[in-house]
């Protein structure tokens, strides 16, 4: 190492320097560009409105993935993630459900963890039910759930209750049909782990960050591209159209699923939209509502197809829809 | 030494996202994005986001071997990408940044109060109050802000409601009182209120109606739904769509396309310009 900690404080001064020119620069442009925006469809302005506000809200949950991700990599080695989980398939499927019960997560956050952690090791169905209950089952969506149904435990119970049956069910089904860990590319993981293996904590700590950078840089286009194409649906496709198809309980619900996974609303907030719609529909659609698009979603389908498998993301999606619908289904029956 | 492009690019990417961030923060048009309760969220993003600059700047030189040996994860993409591919991926990174910093924000309207077609749901608005205990996760604990109300002033707010000889609908109680008057019009027959809100209108509406409209805003605006009263007003014809009015007016109740709903009869009105705070909130009860 030739250079000084200082030279390098010195250039990132010199770099925040440009930065800050960079920014009083397209600052300024906003003002200059009054006339210019103009031209600008007012649909689009809109549009990207919605977009940087999917974006804004969903960023510092995949900041926090990504750390997660990051110390998983550093700091939990093979053979610990091999210790902890259970040999037997259904126990496997069972532990991986109940601690993304207890684990506060969001769609797009915990796509990189589940990513860093099948990578070590942890097999896929334990993945896939930690995947799916992580978003799904946490302190916050079922209060959020509780308060928006007027204060009513019910629905918010049955939101946990059937939610966990669908995971367990998919993971298990997952667990028959996929051996390996359906990731892209991943050759060479070791090599990381060994290279490093007895550092310094502050090393290791700057490997982590530096781990969440190239995490965050693999998973945030995809962000991107889900917060664009969700933003484009709600400012083009008209959700009052698809209400209209609604009528039935088979074809209520079935909209509600596809309202679910493209509006691609957060976990957390879409309790509260799924109550707008309890005049129109019945309320275990509004359970599929609500089981279904924390589940799976417009942006976290683009996120999953970047770590696994295009065959693997596909069948997973057909099974969650399958899965979900015959739970609730099976509710509705009762 | 050697110079990393890619990995200078990253440091840009990051430095200028935690500026974005600091940027719409500093000049007020979160709001217009995110319900200014989570803003604690976005702005620790900003911090993380200048710290991972931080570490990547230190990546912008490196020799060569070590690329090989430490960094392997990273680079291991970037060697197999093709330019296009590469060329692509940071199009993507950079677009939100461009159109972030370059376009304004556009506060919802009415065309997307009619994509979204739930301005008029009867006796469907729930009432969202949140309580925030002690025992809630993090999430729930950054929620200090004037949105969140002790269960003494909410009671307050509601007797308020029943007592007050005009009901005016403020910013701080919108979502509160409308959701009550929502639920139970026929207890409100006949009282005044007070409102602002724009101009919403749909087919099926008479010449002098219209809904007068506010977006409630729970986490960001993509789950914004709106919530208005069916107005009456004379000359409603003539007001275009997101015209911003200041009403005063008797609420009646209405059968409207069967569901019982509250229609607001207004007696007086005048246009206004868009108010600073175009969206409401849920209010956020603390019960300690």
């Amino acid at each position: 190492m030739s250079r000084s900690f200082r030279t390098y404080l010195l250039d990132v001064a010199v770099f925040m320097a440009i930065a800050v020119a960079m920014y009083v620069f397209f600052t300024s442009e906003v003002m200059k560009g009054n006339g210019m925006t103009i031209q600008i469809p007012p649909s689009f302005l809109q549009l990207n409105t919605i977009f940087l506000s999917i974006f804004i809200e969903a960023v510092p949950f995949v900041l926090i993935g990504v750390l997660m991700a990051g110390f998983i990599q550093v700091f939990i080695s093979d053979e610990q993630i091999r210790r902890w989980i259970p040999k037997n398939r259904l126990a496997a499927v069972t532990m991986s459900c109940i601690v993304g019960s207890c684990f506060p997560a969001c769609e797009c956050g915990i796509v990189p963890i589940v990513r860093r952690l099948v990578a070590k090791g942890v097999p896929i169905y334990a993945g896939v039910g930690f995947l799916l209950t992580g978003p799904l089952i946490n302190p916050i969506v079922i209060f959020s759930t509780y308060i928006a149904f007027g204060d009513n435990w019910n629905m918010a119970l049955m939101r946990m209750g059937v939610g966990f049956a669908a995971a367990m069910i998919i993971a298990l089904i997952v667990s028959l049909f996929f051996k390996k860990s359906q990731l892209k590319g991943q050759a060479n993981q070791e090599l990381i782990q060994e290279s490093r293996g007895k550092s310094l904590f502050f090393f290791r700590i700057w490997d982590m960050l530096k781990h969440s950078i190239d995490e965050f840089f693999d998973m945030g286009k995809y962000l991107i591209l889900g917060a664009f194409f969700a933003a484009f649906v709600q400012t083009y496709v008209s959700a009052q159209s698809l209400l209209q198809v609604g009528e039935g309980w088979v074809s209520s619900t079935l909209v509600m699923m596809a309202l679910a996974f493209i509006l691609s609303l957060c976990s957390e907030a879409d309790a509260f939209i799924g109550a707008s719609f309890r005049s129109m529909f019945p309320s275990t659609s509004i359970l599929a509502f609500l089981i279904y698009g924390p589940m799976i979603d417009l942006k976290n389908t683009l996120m999953l197809a970047s770590v696994f498998k295009k065959r693997f993301v596909f069948t997973l999606i057909i099974l969650i829809s399958v899965i979900v619908f015959g739970c609730v289904s099976f509710v509705n029956w009762l | 030494m050697v110079f990393h492009a890619q990995q200078a690019f990253r440091a840009v990417v990051l430095i200028a996202f935690s500026l974005f961030l600091a940027h719409i923060h500093f000049n007020g048009d979160i709001a217009k994005y995110i319900n200014p309760k989570y803003g604690i969220l976005s702005q620790s993003a900003a911090v993380l986001f200048f710290c991972l600059f931080f570490i990547q700047f230190f990546r912008i030189w490196g020799r060569e071997h070590k690329h090989n040996e430490h960094f392997h994860h990273g680079c291991q993409h970037e060697r197999h990408d093709s330019a296009l591919k590469k060329v692509v991926s940071y199009s993507i990174l950079l677009f939100p940044l461009i159109t972030g910093f370059v376009l304004p924000p556009k506060t919802l309207d009415a065309s997307i109060a009619a994509q979204k077609g739930t301005v008029l749901t009867g006796n469907a608005a729930a009432s969202q109050e949140v309580m925030i205990g002690a025992s809630l996760s993090d999430h729930e604990q950054v929620a200090v802000d004037r949105k969140e109300i002790g269960k003494d002033e909410y009671d307050k707010t509601l007797k308020d409601l029943n007592n007050a000889e005009i009901i005016y609908l403020k910013d701080e109680v919108f979502e509160t009182y409308y959701s009550q008057i929502n639920a139970n019009p026929e207890k409100y027959r006949g009282r005044t209120v007070k409102m602002t809100g724009f101009v919403y209108k749909e087919d099926g509406f008479q010449s002098n109606q219209l809904a007068l409209t506010r977006f409630l805003v729970t986490h960001c605006i993509a789950d914004a739904s709106s919530i208005g009263f069916l107005t009456e007003l004379d000359g409603a014809a003539k007001l275009d769509q997101d015209t911003w009015l200041e009403v005063e007016g008797k609420l009646e109740v209405t059968n409207y396309e069967g569901s019982i709903m509250p229609l607001l009869k207004v007696t007086s009105w005048n246009t206004i310009t868009e108010p600073e705070d175009p969206y409401v909130y849920p209010v956020y009860i603390k019960i300690m």
